[in-house]
């Protein structure tokens, strides 16, 4: 944590290592977040540059390690959505998708790879909701903080993005380990 | 969580970048510094540019109005104060002037009573002489 503090503020009085390190740090999350939302690794990369670099622009205002993390989640969610806005994204509908032929030992990467095609088909909101509760491993309140949604808002859409999620992995997985 | 939330989990899992993401974050964040590096007159430019962006145009906006507020408590008070004066000019001359009409009152009286005492001794001389004139 001291380590940490330490790269900000170095970061912050102009080390370009310093903020290499920063970048290094956060980009796994920053560009995962971008990448299952867009489902385009391209894209998700030009995002996360695109948060880096306004990041880099407003370092000033970071105050602490924890308040970074949670402003380059809030900046990265309010991109993907200005982005999807812009270029009407295409989602892929899971019905469009051919059925995965599932021998048993690919089972699980069958399982991850349908779930990830199945959060892309998602509205944007919801998409963005379930990759926060489940790749940041976020609770509804700190997913409500970050969105400015309401909480019963963000409930609601965890609840009934689970339910399609479950269903869709049913219909193209049948009813294995579901 | 159940069996579920785990499959979820580790769908989403976090993952990296290209290899040479960071290279490109820095090589474009150099590139933007080139592109901000600009002459003193720029530089004199964007500030100027940025003050009257929010939040300094607020605070400027604000320091104005104040500043305007106090100039126009100031007009308020001094317009007053004229007005102030000028009606205590005004009660102060009536008030001389009143002094002044009765002191002219007085005057007229105590004329009018010598006036009278005047006339009464000549009237006392014209009977004294007249009754020496008959013996």
């Amino acid at each position: 944590m001291e380590r940490a503090d330490d790269t900000l503020s170095r970061a912050k009085d102009g080390d370009q290592t310093a903020f290499a390190d920063l970048v290094r740090e956060h980009q796994a999350m920053v560009f995962s977040l971008a990448h299952y939302f867009s489902r385009d690794r391209a894209t998700a990369e030009d995002l996360a540059q695109e948060v880096f670099i306004h990041l880099y622009q407003n370092l000033g205002s970071i105050e602490s390690p924890a308040h970074l993390k949670f402003w380059l989640r809030r900046v990265t969610s309010h991109r993907c959505i200005d982005h999807a806005r812009k270029q009407r994204m295409k989602t892929v509908s899971v019905d469009d998708a051919p059925e995965p032929v599932a021998p048993s030992d690919f089972r699980d990467s069958l399982m991850t790879e349908a779930l990830r095609r199945i959060v892309a088909t998602l509205p944007e909101k919801p998409r963005l909701v379930v990759t926060l509760r489940y790749q940041e491993d976020l609770d509804p309140t700190e997913i409500a903080e970050l969105l400015d949604m309401p909480l019963n808002t963000v409930k609601s859409h965890l609840r009934r993005s689970l339910v399609i999620l479950r269903e869709k992995v049913t219909r193209s997985l049948g009813e294995i380990r579901v | 969580m159940n069996r579920f939330d785990e499959e979820l989990k580790l769908a989403l899992r976090r993952e990296e970048p290209s290899p040479d993401f960071t290279d490109r974050v820095m090589a474009r964040v150099a590139e933007s510094q080139k592109r901000e590096k600009p002459g003193e007159e720029a530089v004199w430019l964007r500030r100027l540019a940025e003050f009257f962006q929010p939040p300094q145009m607020k605070w400027a906006m604000a320091g104005a109005m104040a500043i305007l507020m106090v100039i126009a408590g100031f007009g308020v008070h001094h317009r007053r104060e004229s007005e102030r004066k000028r009606l205590a000019e005004i009660a102060e001359g009536e008030r001389a002037k009143e002094q002044v009409m009765l002191a002219m009152r007085i005057v007229s009286a105590k004329l009018k009573v010598a006036q009278k005492k005047v006339n009464e001794a000549a009237g006392h001389e014209d009977r004294g002489s007249k009754i020496e004139d008959r013996r």
